[in-house]
């Protein structure tokens, strides 16, 4: 019988919608019965630092919906959301639940995962890694070792680790950002890798922008994961960052009616056409 | 494969979710003693030996109000100035500068000697001298006005009608 879990993917995951569905795949082909939940609804509450009340009164609504789905495990998506959880959330709230974070799931039931990664992806790939969030789960190692079980995948050995424990910690701070992709192309030149694989969806949106300058090819680990599986979602986000201005006609005229052309224009479309600064370390 | 869940969340929402105002206020209540505590062991543990400022990747960002002294700072005095905001008076210019570029790298935890966990220290600096935990604003943050409805457009545009309402 498949274990009931709350599959809490975070916020700005939203932008990945085949993210989304490949984590629900993959955690039902390992036997869970996975219950998507996120958005701003389930918000952590960290990105409101300046305001503690608020953050305070997020990180209870949401612990309220989780009690309330009365499901054992809840599983993340998001190291802020996690992390949140553990130092903070987790303190003031009564939890009736445990917390586990995805990377750690799968890695648990890597023996169930084996023989569904069937299909090859020759690829020689460079991990992002940061320097943060190990205490939390030994990403930086896991992750690597799920890569190495799809059939055709090297993962190459690099010593660069990033600062900060996500790209989103670095996006405040004048020139880091400039300094990750440097590092980043600088290490995937070095080891002649075909790949640049994120751990965390930030940072795949940040490095996005270097396959749409042609600099490398970029991927989630998830991608990889679920094209050795054989699922075939599209990467909609990356199409959008690689059109850049003609990411409209891409997203069409139906969709973006959705959430306003002016919205649009103003809020989404200068992150879609948003390009790195390359350079190599 | 399918998208169709084998289980869901009700379009009302979790079943059972009603809490009195009192229990929110409760909840709130909690995490600022759980912060000030937090605040107060830091405080009480640190001998600001300066070594989590010294193994912080992150220094070199920092842009210092003027008047800040950043390329002769010592970690012992910056680290004087962090718990000085814990202590809800004025941080120095080194400090604040190193607070604003804190990324949570968490180098500092196994340096630092007495297990005071500057992580936390860092954290909970980081909300006082942005004025979340009351008191005066001493740094600035750019808080990002659509962040939450960027959030919400983009899953618009990827989402079904369908996901959107069972998964959000």
């Amino acid at each position: 019988m498949s274990e009931p879990i709350t599959f809490w993917y975070g916020c700005n995951v939203l932008r990945h919608g085949d993210i989304i569905r490949s984590c629900l795949d993959i955690l039902r082909a390992l036997d869970f019965d996975a219950l998507p939940v996120g958005g701003p609804d389930y918000c952590c509450g960290t990105v409101k630092d300046s305001n503690q009340t608020t953050a305070g009164g997020m990180a209870t609504r949401t612990v309220d919906r989780f009690n309330a789905l009365q499901r054992e495990h809840v599983v993340a998506w998001c190291p802020s959301c996690h992390s949140h959880m553990h130092d903070f959330m987790g303190k003031a709230n009564d939890t009736q639940f445990a917390m586990t974070y995805m990377v750690d799931l799968i890695h648990a039931n890597r023996d169930k995962l084996a023989p569904l990664l069937v299909h090859p992806v020759p690829m020689r790939v460079l991990v992002h890694r940061h320097i943060g969030f190990n205490e939390h789960s030994a990403v930086n190692q896991i992750v690597p070792e799920l890569l190495r079980m799809i059939p055709g995948v090297a993962v190459v050995e690099d010593d660069y680790l990033v600062p900060g424990y996500m790209c989103a910690s670095l996006l405040a701070v004048p020139g880091a950002i400039d300094d990750m992709i440097t590092g980043t192309m600088g290490a995937a030149k070095a080891t002649r890798a075909d790949a640049v694989v994120s751990i965390f969806h930030q940072c795949y949106r940040e490095l996005c922008g270097l396959e749409a300058q042609g600099a490398t090819q970029v991927y989630n680990y998830i991608h990889l994961l679920a094209r050795s599986m054989g699922l075939a979602y599209e990467d909609e986000y990356k199409a959008w960052k690689k059109a850049g201005a003609g990411a409209a006609d891409l997203i069409g005229a139906e969709r973006i009616a959705k959430v306003g052309v002016q919205f649009f224009e103003r809020a989404l479309l200068p992150e879609l056409k948003k390009r790195p600064t390359t350079g190599v370390r | 494969m399918t998208d169709k869940l084998s289980s869901e969340v009700p379009p009302e929402g979790p079943p059972n979710l009603s809490r009195s105002a009192a229990a929110h206020a409760a909840a709130g209540a909690r995490m600022k003693a759980f912060q000030q505590s937090e605040t107060e062991r830091i405080l009480s543990a640190c001998t600001q030996c300066g070594k989590c400022f010294e193994v912080c990747p992150m220094t070199g960002y920092s842009k210092a109000p003027a008047g800040a002294d950043w390329k002769n700072a010592d970690g012992k005095t910056v680290v004087g100035g962090v718990l000085a905001v814990l202590r809800r008076e004025h941080g120095s210019p080194e400090a604040l500068g190193w607070i604003a570029v804190c990324a949570r790298s968490g180098v500092c935890v196994p340096a630092c000697p007495e297990n005071v966990d500057p992580l936390m220290m860092m954290r909970l600096a980081r909300m006082t001298a942005l004025g979340g935990r009351g008191g005066e604003k001493q740094i600035e943050m750019r808080e990002d006005p659509d962040y939450f409805n960027r959030v919400r457009a983009f899953a618009k545009l990827q989402l079904s009608d369908d996901e959107l309402k069972r998964w959000t």
